[in-house]
């Protein structure tokens, strides 16, 4: 526990600013045969001394990762803004997963609203964006979890490179 | 009801990006955007490998990815398992993804960074479609394949090859509301197609040519599959592919000797299908849109049954025109002599190229050219008019190949090249196997010799 406290990193306002903006979220895991697990997040809230991060996923689209993750397997999500392809990825050793805490389904409505205006102007139709979120509010769950280390994933030469904690 | 891959190809349009999932050995996942998934049959897909990155390094540690896929019309997510089996750095499906990855780079401001290194193949293990998306649209392929019904209905009973070919563009526009076409044939011998047939275009192009290679066309060729790309790829567009072959060489092409490509100038969907009698290239049928992704793989699967049974009708009139030439009919018309008093036409053959000038303006080269300069000179020096396929293909100076001379097809693209910019000279069908020179204007010959 003391190894991982020491592997934790503090989010900044920029790098908060672009995670709580209007990203694309992908999650994932793996299982104990290392067979990986993928799902879409649906917005996040971070925690305001900026060491805790929440991502808000569907326990229908999530079951797979969210199965891994109740096995204790680490946790890995990247934000990637539509307009500009720019992508952050985020790892950590474990999560806590949590019933919705009031004011998140907000959250999860407030995303969706900025991530489809983020979306219609790259030609994608409102509706089929909205179709992203059919259901999603209804069974959504919380997942905490402390980023121990971010990385650069925008395409591109720099793609890969650690951002934090420092090594 | 289990999803089969098939049922999932139009989630590869690479409208919506997918994500990927991996991990490394010592058990620590990780995820990225993805450009571009490829179907390749009922158990495959393949992914594009653009850099060495950390998906790469943890597929070749520990094989297994999953992806997560989006239906464009009902935003439905699907999660692909899937299992590396290698990669593929050229041939067919490299040189499609490569196609589909620079108009997907172009499309989205990044082709100075995405650039394929290979294609990973991937056996799907299984398929898991997440809840959610919205109702499916009206099915859409049902008005398609009664398109191609017609289509393929209006390949019979064609005289011959001029006529099968302008009714394959004529029944796309028809029947598939595809409004932009032309067909290609495959030239063996220089390794190059040439425009015989084009639909949609102010001017017909026929003459032009593009190399093996070349292009979604020339690819489509070189790599006997089809090719289909969704926005418009400058490095894919033909009036380029002509300055940088002239830039190429030096300036040993000459431009004035080149027919320009028709081509919708602002094309975004493009695609082209490759003419296959078993592995026998003949040539290409090539559509083009200005809109974007006009193209799915309902169009890709269309034009590819289309194109096959094209080949065979191609190969059947082939098999007529080597029989015996028919008679000549005795209701023809007989040739209108010369025009008394009318300038005569100065047509300049260069040996070298066997490229032909009609008033010092450039008609057509190789065979095509070697055609006419030996029936104008047959007509100057005996007054010769009639003549047959079967002493064209006798006749070694012209130099058609033993077999697949596609001679048909060099008397069609002489016909309309003549009909487009001489119309005092003609080429006129009077038979199966024969046809009648026509000339309507004194014309005196030169012969430039090789130098």
């Amino acid at each position: 526990m003391a190894a991982m406290q020491s592997e934790s990193m503090v989010l900044d306002c920029r790098q908060a600013a672009f995670l709580l903006g209007p990203v694309s979220m992908n999650v994932a895991s793996r299982d104990a045969a290392l067979t990986p697990s993928v799902a879409r997040a649906f917005g996040c809230r971070i925690a305001a001394d900026g060491r805790e991060l929440t991502v808000f996923l569907s326990a229908s689209h999530a079951a797979a990762v969210l199965r891994d993750l109740r096995a204790g397997a680490p946790f890995s999500v990247v934000f990637s803004r539509p307009q500009t392809h720019e992508s952050r990825q985020i790892k950590a050793h474990g999560v806590r997963i949590e019933p919705l805490a009031p004011g998140d389904v907000d959250l999860i409505r407030a995303y969706g609203d900025a991530f489809v205006a983020e979306c219609v102007p790259l030609g994608y139709a409102e509706r089929f964006m909205r179709g992203f979120f059919v259901g999603v509010a209804d069974d959504a769950v919380a997942v905490t979890f402390t980023p121990t280390a971010m990385f650069e994933q925008t395409p591109g030469p720099d793609a890969g490179k650690r951002m934090g904690p420092k090594p | 009801m289990s999803v089969t891959l098939r049922d999932l190809r139009r989630c590869f349009e690479g409208a919506v990006p997918a994500a990927i999932a991996t991990s490394s050995g010592d058990g620590t996942p990780n995820v990225t955007k993805l450009s571009h998934v490829q179907f390749v049959d009922d158990r495959h897909v393949a992914l594009s490998y653009q850099f060495f990155n950390k998906t790469r390094e943890n597929i070749l540690a520990n094989p297994r990815a999953t992806v997560e896929v989006i239906d464009p019309g009902t935003a439905t997510h699907y999660h692909l398992y899937l299992e590396y089996q290698h990669t593929e750095t050229d041939g067919p499906l490299f040189e499609y993804m490569k196609a589909r990855l620079a108009a997907i780079a172009s499309h989205t401001g990044m082709s100075k960074v995405f650039k394929l290194l290979g294609s990973d193949v991937y056996r799907v293990l299984r398929i898991d479609a997440m809840p959610g998306g919205l109702t499916a649209a009206a099915a859409e392929g049902a008005d398609l394949l009664s398109g191609l019904r017609a289509c393929l209905a209006g390949l019979t009973g064609s005289a011959d090859l001029a006529m099968l070919l302008d009714g394959v563009l004529e029944g796309l526009e028809r029947h598939c509301d595809i409004r932009h076409g032309m067909v290609l044939m495959f030239d063996p011998q220089r390794g190059c197609l040439f425009t015989v047939a084009s639909r949609g275009y102010p001017e017909s192009g026929v003459g032009s040519e593009i190399g093996l290679g070349e292009g979604i066309i020339g690819v489509a060729a070189r790599e006997r599959s089809a090719i289909r790309i969704g926005y418009a790829v400058q490095d894919y567009r033909y009036v380029q592919a002509t300055r940088q072959r002239f830039a190429e060489s030096g300036g040993d092409i000459e431009l004035d000797r080149e027919i320009p490509f028709p081509g919708v100038p602002d094309a975004n969907s493009q695609l082209a299908v490759p003419i296959l009698l078993d592995q026998r290239l003949l040539g290409v049928i090539y559509v083009e849109s200005p809109q974007e992704q006009r193209f799915s793989y309902e169009e890709e699967d269309a034009l590819s049954i289309l194109a096959g049974q094209l080949a065979m009708a191609i190969e059947l009139l082939a098999r007529n025109s080597e029989q015996a030439a028919e008679p000549v009919r005795e209701t023809v018309a007989l040739p209108q002599p010369p025009v008394a008093g009318s300038a005569p036409v100065e047509v300049r053959h260069f040996a070298a190229d066997r490229s032909v000038f009609v008033d010092n303006e450039y008609l057509i080269k190789g065979v095509a050219g070697a055609i006419l300069w030996k029936l104008l000179s047959e007509y100057n020096e005996g007054g010769r008019c009639e003549f047959t396929n079967r002493e064209l293909r006798l006749d070694v100076s012209l130099g058609l190949p033993d077999i697949t001379d596609n001679l048909d097809a060099r008397l069609i693209l002489l016909q309309r090249r003549l009909a487009e910019r001489c119309p005092f000279l003609g080429i006129e069908k009077t038979g199966r196997g024969r046809f009648r020179m026509a000339v309507r204007r004194p014309v005196r010959l030169e012969n430039v010799a090789r130098c």
